[in-house]
């Protein structure tokens, strides 16, 4: 009963919300998203530490069924991680939104926070319901919610289109999560996840898993579906963006793993596994090239967050088809590293994304060649953006390393053992191919925001941002730093989630990740006491040397300057020559020909569009365009004209029965 | 013992294969050519400098140096020489090694960038790339090794000789093949850069450095050297598995093959144009591709 109060309280809060004075508002959605984190994450760490699954609460026979609310080992793990992101978020939004409070309305303020805070309580629901109708009813509140959330800048005309794109995206994927339960609700009576086993034991398995897949894939952002991240990210306040990439997307990654998690069958299995890594391995590759060209910081987030997803399904697709092999410990091994790295790129995410926040509040702008410099005026951002930058490229001694290190033996163990080799050398091949370019991707970021001269005026009016937001930065990145030097005991999270799918798990954990990950850590010190013991002699070495500060060696050019620089768009230059076929360059201005020896001033802007967007915007887009048009004569506004419209459907329907049709 | 054994050879692989290379090159040129040592001595001059820092940099591009040498240093400790024993082994040990060389990659990368130099800006850029783009190679080389010796750890992978079998030595000449044509790419040779070149327009990992001088430039130089020794060793691990597996025949093959290959690579070929190296990459990458599937169907036992 706990949990019903909870629900009518937090409902009151949320409209209480709108009275409070703006300035407090920030701490009323925090206190409604806290008390659901922690009012869920006491039932979550239990079931993580042992029991097998708690229900909290009955709903409503009337509206739901049998439905319940339900934590299993799986729902608990994205409870903490949606929990932890939440709170960051909600904390940083605090900073974020200080200068918007005297230019916004008070109204539009806590239509922000409140749909803030119903997104991260509604994915909270997301991921704790058992069925259909509840599972749906959260599902739909988070898109509408992250909606109003992109909106935030609603008079940029950019900002509309990119909502509405989305608005329109996660419906159609809602059509098919809604064809997905209907298919189960019309083979079984019933409209639960539970009841997709009965579903699964038929012959129909496979088509009603893409048709979920397509859903589910929709929100994570799967190829060819990715298009509304790049739009809306850069679209959305940051925090916002924090939290969508984040966590949100992750909420397609549950519903495809709870899905998977009712096949039984190891053929069926085996085609789904084939399935997920086919897709992971395009949209990882695919998300990791477009990243790398982007020229905008949080476009180039948006499109890394793609190919995180496809991380995640290649792990997926390798521990579905172990298992579906017989060969369990290939298949907990992948499956842990799918896990950890969901885990791992909701925390370095959002500090990145943080991070672009802390400098587009500064700078106004997260155009990758209006940076320059900027780990000068805000040192702290700088070294906490390293941090999620390391992290990210899975590099020792942070979190992301972990999480491929597991997949890659999960992929390995796979070879040695003759388990799907070829599917594991495609996987193999993959990874790594993503693996270089994701460094060569983010040392872009990196380098263009915070290193080098500053490009452009602006850099050197900007300052380090204040210590809430520097605060709620410092929660992912603990969680970065300390995943990454102790994964041994991080890796007890996900140690029940695992022996969910696969009883064989936890020996499988006891016995051969740990000692691994036990290994592993150590590296992390050794790496970390090597590096301070050289840095340690090499500055005491330098204490009796002369030591002297200089320009740039300009190479005896004699007059170098700023606009010399490598810019974005100049060192992915190399990868753009090579996939030319993947993107649709739109460009303004001319290059300096080969032929002028004294170049006049030229102006030259390229930008890589997705392909994929071309898809968007073909002839059925234009054919539905005019279909709609058509039917737009029929909304007359007279309610006699509508009067017959039903008339005629129930003529129809009537008709129709009649003949047997339906 | 075998442990500090094992670390002592690859030391000293990495010391003498630069001379190596010097004395190859200086013979086929039929010059009388530089001292064994004088890479030594360079790097003990070095040591000794005061250094220069541009006002441009930030921290990140003082800690660099420490960083990559570092990264370089916990990677040899993965690699064992032969029989011999390596510092750290797990399973997977060869993700970790991997990754901890990226780790080296991404810092140099960075504090290349960090000096806004154009020039310097040109050498990671072709770096990130072609660092990116021989990864693949490196992983399903590995995993080669992983599917015909069934271990995931390069202790165990070269724990003892195995008992002679053709399709494994075809293989495991085929694998030490690939990590040479990796050396080539990891530590910066020719055909796909020349340290010896003057035009910083046309140099990759020359370039990254130019800022550093003193002790910094020692050290990036001394971490070029340990990465060069782990692929070498790795290489020479792969043949001597086949036929004489023991740690005095292992190092001086690693130091006499890659220092010899790349002595005579060097004197007798020109660099690649600058676009032609993508393709010299990716070619290596596809070439590992095959070696595993050729090494699959060598396992497989099929009769062709």
């Amino acid at each position: 009963m706990f949990y019903l109060y909870l629900l009518i309280a937090l409902s009151l809060l949320i409209a209480l919300l709108f009275l409070t004075p703006i300035k407090h508002k920030v701490w009323v959605a925090l206190a409604a998203v806290a008390t659901t984190a922690f009012g869920l994450a006491i039932p979550a760490i239990g079931v993580l530490a042992g029991s097998r699954q708690v229900t909290l609460l009955h709903l409503p026979r009337t509206i739901f069924g049998a439905e319940t609310i339900t934590i299993d080992p799986l729902s608990a793990l994205f409870l903490i991680i949606i929990g932890i992101a939440g709170i960051a978020t909600i904390i940083y939004s605090r900073g974020y939104l200080a200068q918007y409070l005297t230019k916004k309305s008070s109204t539009h303020i806590s239509l922000h926070y409140s749909s803030l805070a119903i997104l991260i309580i509604s994915m909270m629901m997301v991921v704790i319901s058992s069925g259909g109708f509840s599972f749906l009813f959260a599902w739909e509140l988070m898109t509408i919610a992250s909606f109003i959330l992109i909106l935030f800048d609603a008079q940029r005309p950019e900002v509309q289109r990119a909502a509405l794109a989305y608005l329109i995206m996660m419906h159609i994927g809602f059509i098919f999560l809604v064809a997905g339960f209907v298919g189960i609700f019309s083979a079984t009576g019933m409209g639960t996840f539970d009841a997709l086993a009965i579903c699964f034991s038929g012959e129909k398995t496979i088509p009603l898993f893409i048709v979920f897949l397509i859903g589910f894939g929709m929100k994570a952002g799967l190829f060819p579906m990715h298009v509304w991240l790049p739009e809306a990210h850069p679209a959305a306040p940051s925090h916002v963006s924090a939290i969508m990439s984040g966590v949100m997307i992750k909420t397609g990654v549950y519903g495809v793993m709870r899905v998977l998690w009712y096949i039984a069958d190891n053929a069926q299995l085996h085609t789904a596994g084939v399935i997920l890594l086919t897709v992971g391995i395009i949209t990882g590759l695919w998300g990791v090239i477009l990243a790398t060209l982007q020229n905008d910081a949080k476009r180039l987030l948006a499109y890394s967050s793609i190919e995180n997803i496809g991380v995640i399904f290649i792990a997926l697709g390798m521990a579905t088809l172990g298992y579906a092999s017989g060969h369990h410990v290939m298949a907990t091994l992948a499956l842990c590293g799918a896990l950890m790295h969901t885990l791992n790129h909701s925390l370095f995410k959002s500090l990145l994304f943080f991070g672009a926040g802390n400098i587009y509040s500064q700078m106004h702008t997260t155009l990758l060649d209006r940076f320059g410099g900027v780990a000068k005026h805000m040192p702290v951002t700088a070294i906490l953006f390293f941090v999620a930058t390391a992290a990210i490229c899975a590099l020792p001694p942070f979190n992301g390393f972990v999480g491929e290190y597991l997949i890659y033996l999960g992929m390995l163990d796979g070879v040695r053992s003759d388990v799907g080799t070829l599917y594991c050398a495609a996987g193999i091949f993959s990874l790594a191919l993503i693996g270089g370019l994701v460094v060569m991707a983010f040392t872009k970021l990196y380098s263009t925001i915070f290193l080098g001269s500053p490009r452009h005026h602006h850099v050197a009016e900007s300052e380090e941002v204040d210590s809430c937001r520097i605060g709620a930065m410092a929660i992912p990145a603990a969680g970065i730093i300390l995943i990454g030097l102790f994964p041994q005991f991080a890796i007890n999270i996900i140690k029940s989630v695992a022996s969910q799918f696969y009883p064989a798990a936890e020996k499988t954990i006891d016995a051969y990740i740990i000692p691994n990950l036990e290994r592993i850590s150590l590296t992390a010190w050794l790496l970390i006491i090597v590096i301070g013991l050289i840095y340690l002699l090499k500055s005491r070495a330098q204490q009796s040397r002369t030591i002297e500060q200089g320009p740039t060696w300009g190479c005896g050019f004699t007059s170098p300057n700023i606009r010399m620089q490598y810019t974005g768009e100049s060192f992915s230059e190399g990868l753009e020559s090579i996939a030319t076929t993947l993107t649709q360059n739109t460009i303004e201005g001319r290059t300096v020909g080969k032929s002028e020896i004294f170049p006049s001033s030229h102006n030259y802007n390229i930008r890589h569009k997705d392909k994929i967007d071309r898809l968007f915007a073909a002839w059925w887009v234009e054919l539905l365009r005019i279909i709609n048009k058509r039917m737009m004569s029929l909304r007359t506004g007279k309610i006699n004209n509508y009067i017959l419209f039903a008339l005629l459907f129930l003529v129809a329907i009537f008709i129709l029965s009649i003949l047997n049709i339906i | 013992m075998g442990i500090a054994l094992n670390t002592l050879l690859i030391l000293l692989t990495a010391l003498a294969i630069p001379g190596v290379i010097n004395r190859t090159r200086a013979l086929l040129a039929g010059r009388k050519g530089i001292p064994f040592v004088q890479h030594l001595r360079n790097v003990n001059l070095l040591l000794h400098k005061g250094s220069v820092y541009s006002t441009t940099t930030t921290a990140l591009f003082r800690i660099a140096p420490a960083i990559y040498i570092g990264a370089a240093i916990v990677a040899t400790l993965f690699i064992p020489v032969a029989d011999l024993n390596p510092l750290i082994s797990f399973e997977g040990d060869m993700v970790c090694f991997a990754y901890t060389l990226a780790l080296a990659r991404t810092i140099l990368i960075l504090a290349a960038m960090d000096t806004g130099s154009s020039f310097e800006g040109m050498g990671a850029a072709r770096e990130a790339l072609y660092g990116a783009l021989i990864e693949p190679a490196l992983m399903i080389a590995f995993a080669t090794l992983a599917m015909f010796c069934g271990y995931t750890s390069f202790a165990d992978i070269f724990a003892q000789e195995q008992s002679f079998n053709l399709n494994l030595t075809i293989v495991m000449f085929l694998v030490a093949y690939l990590f040479i044509r990796i050396t080539f790419v990891e530590s910066g040779r020719v055909p796909v850069d020349d340290p010896r070149t003057h035009l910083e327009l046309t140099m990759i990992h020359e370039v990254m450095c130019l800022d550093y001088s003193g002790i910094d430039m020692a050290l990036i130089h001394i971490a070029g050297w340990l990465k060069s020794a782990c692929f070498a060793m790795i290489a020479a691990n792969a043949v001597a598995a086949t036929f004489c597996f023991h740690w005095w025949f292992a190092t001086p093959f690693a130091i006499l093959l890659t220092g010899i290959t790349i002595g005579v690579v060097e004197s007798t070929q020109a660099r690649n144009k600058l676009v032609r190296n993508t393709t010299f990459i990716v070619t290596i990458s596809a070439l590992a591709a095959l070696i595993f599937f050729l090494g699959y169907l060598l396992q497989l036992d099929i009769n062709i």
